[in-house]
């Protein structure tokens, strides 16, 4: 890894400090938005719309070229219509690890079950015997995904929707090594990365773990007031700046997505 | 081979070649399909224990092979990690439902394509992949049985260690005791040389010879030659012109 970057002072000011949220009223409850080299880990509850925070964490794209977002989830089209709903940028990168998975995964695993239980064809069979190689289409993505991130440049914003995919199918020790590995290079780099993980998939020592590397952790909640549902979104940890530990309930609108409705402050 | 056997292989029969390294083995299982396909019999080749594309390039130098065998579909070469990979079976070991898929595969290949001539190479390195002596039995027993309701004459390569009078003709054991014919090859020393043999142990169905024949691998193929039985404790009482 590059222990030095140098970076522009037009860069510096444009970019600034610290970079939106994606959600104006968030930006002013934490004193002016995320500092630049931040890693926010986001605990996240099923339902809490953690998954349109995420995306709209992308929305302020400052450089479109350096924005990503990956998702384990959703497809683009999916995701294409949210952004396309909110009139948020389009020309970011999206990368659908969820999709790819199927694709070349599962696809896979289907053609073998079918083999198995129906056999093969004759034109199988003429391909078996013209194959000369098995395809190396071993995946590994994992370190795919921290390539991805690490191949980012100066200033960059990122977002992992959500590491749940690699919890379930990686050993967490792996996977918390490589977000340490993209930590430094977010920290590095004056990056903002974003990363969200249920917080059932993961043990209370790697819950620690996550959030002893993370520079603000996010816990989002969902619970019922009556009939209705109360979403809302707790900082427990605010690297430097105690200051912004605070929870803010909010709901989603037609119009700007996640809407804080109120924040508390706890420090 | 057909002096030695009598005639030939009976159809239907599942043999196995047992031998050590470098003893021919390969060289008389693609011998063995070549013919086949000469007299336009439908043969495969399923190879475990080097790329299609080695073995390929390796016996392309014999006169008896033509490449156009392979790609007319006479002689249908089948990469043993492909179909492991197509069948979902690249992993350590096989369980009892990953060996009936790999039987089924093979039945079915034989089967659509109508295979009379099918070599495994070897069958050692495929049984690795199945831990218990009971499985490798099943799947060699009913693998057999079924090529031989095909009609399809089966050589199963065996590797081994040695080939003396004391040495097992397989390496789980359990091969030797499915097959309907033996035929092992090794290396015997004759005056510094170290001189490749054959010698069928059982064939089942015929009057065979059990005598060890001399192999030699020549650019036309696999010819034996009977062997002088020097060295034999009868010579030794006798001496030359005596």
């Amino acid at each position: 890894m590059d222990k030095q970057v140098q970076f522009s002072k037009e860069d510096e000011e444009f970019f600034g400090s610290v970079g939106s949220f994606g959600v104006p009223k968030f930006d002013n409850a934490m004193h002016g938005g995320v500092p630049r080299g931040f890693l926010v880990v986001g605990f996240t509850d099923v339902g809490s719309g953690s998954e349109l925070f995420a995306k709209q964490f992308t929305s302020p794209a400052e450089e479109p070229d350096n924005t990503i977002l990956i998702s384990t989830n959703e497809s683009e089209l999916e995701i294409a219509r949210v952004y396309n709903k909110y009139r948020w940028p389009t020309d970011i990168g999206v990368r659908t690890l969820g999709e790819e998975y199927n694709a070349r995964v599962l696809e896979k695993e289907l053609l073998a079950s079918r083999y198995r239980l129906e056999g093969f064809k004759l034109p199988d069979i003429q391909r078996l015997a013209q194959t000369r190689f098995v395809d190396d289409d071993t995946q590994d993505f994992l370190t795919e995904m921290t390539n991805e991130i690490m191949a980012m440049g100066p200033y960059f914003r990122a977002v992992i929707d959500s590491l749940d995919f690699f919890m379930q199918r990686e050993d967490p020790s792996r996977v918390v090594a490589m977000l340490r590995m993209m930590q430094a290079h977010t920290q590095l780099h004056r990056g903002i990365l974003f990363i969200t993980v249920s917080k059932d998939t993961i043990t209370p020592a790697i819950k620690q773990e996550m959030a002893a590397i993370a520079d603000m952790v996010c816990d989002f909640k969902v619970r019922t007031i009556g009939s209705d549902f109360e979403t809302s979104m707790t900082v427990t940890k605010f690297r430097n700046a105690p200051e912004n530990l605070s929870i803010m309930v909010y709901r989603v609108t037609p119009e700007e997505g996640i809407t804080p409705e109120t924040v508390e402050r706890i420090a | 081979m057909d002096e030695i056997l009598r005639g030939g292989i009976p159809y239907g029969s599942t043999v196995l070649a047992a031998g050590t390294c470098g003893s021919g083995k390969t060289t008389m299982g693609m011998e063995f399909l070549v013919r086949g396909a000469l007299a336009g019999e439908a043969c495969a080749h399923f190879t475990a224990t080097e790329p299609s594309v080695k073995l390929l390039e390796n016996i392309r130098q014999y006169a008896f092979f033509d490449m156009n065998m392979i790609d007319s579909g006479l002689i249908n070469v089948f990469d043993m990690d492909v179909l492991y990979s197509w069948l979902g079976l690249d992993k350590a070991s096989f369980d009892l439902d990953d060996v009936h898929a790999l039987i089924k595969a093979i039945v079915d290949i034989v089967n659509t394509i109508g295979v009379t001539r099918l070599v495994i190479d070897s069958v050692t390195t495929l049984c690795y992949k199945i831990k218990s002596e009971q499985l490798i039995r099943d799947f060699l027993f009913t693998l057999g049985k079924k090529l031989a309701t095909l009609g399809c004459t089966t050589i199963l390569i065996s590797e081994i260690t040695s080939a003396t009078e004391n040495a097992h003709w397989s390496s789980f054991g359990v091969e030797e005791a499915i097959a309907d014919g033996i035929i092992v090859m090794g290396d015997v020393e004759r005056m510094g040389h170290l001189l490749r043999f054959l010698q069928v142990v059982k064939m089942r169905g015929t009057a065979h010879s059990r005598a060890k024949h001399a192999i030699e691998l020549t650019p036309l193929g696999v010819m034996l030659t009977p062997m002088l039985k020097w060295g034999a404790v009868s010579d030794k009482t006798s001496k030359w012109g005596q």
